[in-house]
């Protein structure tokens, strides 16, 4: 097993009084996608700023077995980052910053940039002010993704695009970036698009890591149970994470419930049911939820 | 946070044909197994890369290769060393054995029990196609 190219240990994570990150650890080996999952003010674009040493961390934070806050510049030669602020400059053509970042990082190819380009709707001679917000989405991430790195960050890609611009950014992020060599770690609210291009997940909720699984352990882990109404008394008994009404997609009878257990119940309610696969976005909800929650969920 | 309310049927935003019963590499097995069927790829023929059919599908290529190991299990797929994987001869075979046991097996005693219920006899089912 070759070293992980992000290494986190008891890592924390304070603005002020306040721990935007809580004592959190994981690691990210070679050849993984990422899911970042939380609420707003989780935790999780703070705790990407600290990846790449744009803000402190205490504990132990290592990228590409780089220290990011000390070793900043040589680690932004093997990691790239898209904060969820990004900005091109307005009064650019796409060309100029093309050629600008030709000139600024070594690892960047110019080449792969266009080809990139390309495949999207932003062609060269574009102005950034003219293109929508999809476009430059698209022409930063072609850009970011022809710098030769082994990590990319990127904090929510996907806000405000529709869902053509969503697609095409997915069939990028698998097409271009996955090679089994290097890593992704993204963060989204687009919670059940992004399921099935993970390969792991790291949940935070409220500065604190509730889950750090991959999504293969998930499947095993989690237990969720179709039932019928008529058992939901005995299936609540058994303290499930959350219940919710099943997915009538799912074939099941209307008006039935799902509920999801961490390892499997015991096996007399394990009968009660019909065992279907916990979804990422349940998981979400039973794991983050807030209490004022509950009643919109159930 | 809307994320929660596309967890809808109908979610416009739902990109994936995937369900919530079975593990996403199962599907997808269960998918590519009934392309090969159909006769795509046909036997002997190389079957499309991981990386294309994870682009194909929006799927992480390690889910992709999951459903492929689980289809080299069954014996539909080999490795040619350096050329990739390949729809083994005998594939078609062995997968419509599989499927017809299936049906009999399963589909067939729940169609059974309809006809049964809706008072239908093999002699009011159209057997031929209706050209």
């Amino acid at each position: 097993m070759s070293e992980p190219l992000v290494n986190a240990r008891s890592v924390s994570i304070a603005y002020g009084a306040k721990r935007a990150v809580d004592d959190v650890s994981f690691t990210i080996p070679k050849g993984r996608v990422v899911g970042l999952l939380g609420h707003n003010g989780a935790g999780k674009s703070t705790l990407m700023k600290a990846m790449v040493g744009l803000a402190a961390a205490q504990g132990e934070l290592s990228v590409l077995g780089l220290q990011p806050r000390r070793q900043r510049v040589q680690l932004l030669q093997g990691a790239c980052y898209i904060p969820d602020v990004a900005i091109l400059p307005r009064w650019a053509r796409v060309d100029d910053i093309i050629t600008l970042m030709s000139g600024l990082h070594p690892k960047f190819s110019a080449d792969r940039a266009r080809a990139l380009l390309k495949r999207s709707s932003v062609r060269g001679s574009d102005k950034v002010k003219t293109l929508s917000k999809g476009m430059m989405v698209q022409a930063h991430l072609a850009l970011i993704a022809s710098i030769d790195a082994r990590l990319m960050i990127l904090d929510e890609p996907t806000l405000g695009l529709d869902v053509i611009s969503r697609k095409a950014f997915y069939e990028m992020l698998i097409d271009e970036w996955c090679d089994g060599e290097r890593s992704v770690l993204i963060s989204t609210h687009q919670v059940e698009e992004i399921e099935s291009l993970l390969s792991d997940v790291l949940m935070l909720n409220e500065g604190k890591l509730v889950l750090s699984i991959s999504l293969e352990d998930m499947d095993r882990r989690f237990v969720a149970l179709d039932h019928d109404p008529a058992v939901a008394d005995r299936m609540a008994a058994a303290h499930p994470l959350l219940r919710y009404r099943s997915n009538p997609a799912n074939g099941g009878a209307r008006g039935a419930t799902t509920a999801v257990f961490d390892g499997a119940p015991p096996e007399d309610v394990l009968a009660l049911g019909q065992r279907v696969r916990p979804s990422l976005v349940d998981l979400f909800v039973a794991l983050t939820r807030k209490p004022e929650l509950d009643r919109q969920h159930f | 946070m809307v994320c929660y309310l596309t967890n809808t049927p109908d979610g416009t935003t739902n990109m994936s044909t995937w369900d919530d019963r079975q593990p996403i590499y199962q599907q997808l097995a269960d998918l590519l197994a009934s392309q090969l069927l159909d006769g795509q790829p046909k036997e002997g023929e190389a079957m499309p890369s991981v990386r294309v059919l994870a682009t194909r599908h929006l799927l992480n290529p390690l889910t992709v290769q999951r459903a492929l190991q689980a289809l080299g299990d069954e014996g539909l797929l080999e490795n040619r060393r350096g050329l990739g994987l390949f729809v083994t001869i005998g594939a078609h075979a062995r997968l419509r054995a599989t499927e017809r046991q299936r049906f009999l097996e399963t589909e067939w005693p729940r169609l059974r029990e309809r006809l049964r219920r809706l008072g239908i006899g093999a002699e009011q089912l159209q057997w031929e196609t209706q050209s």
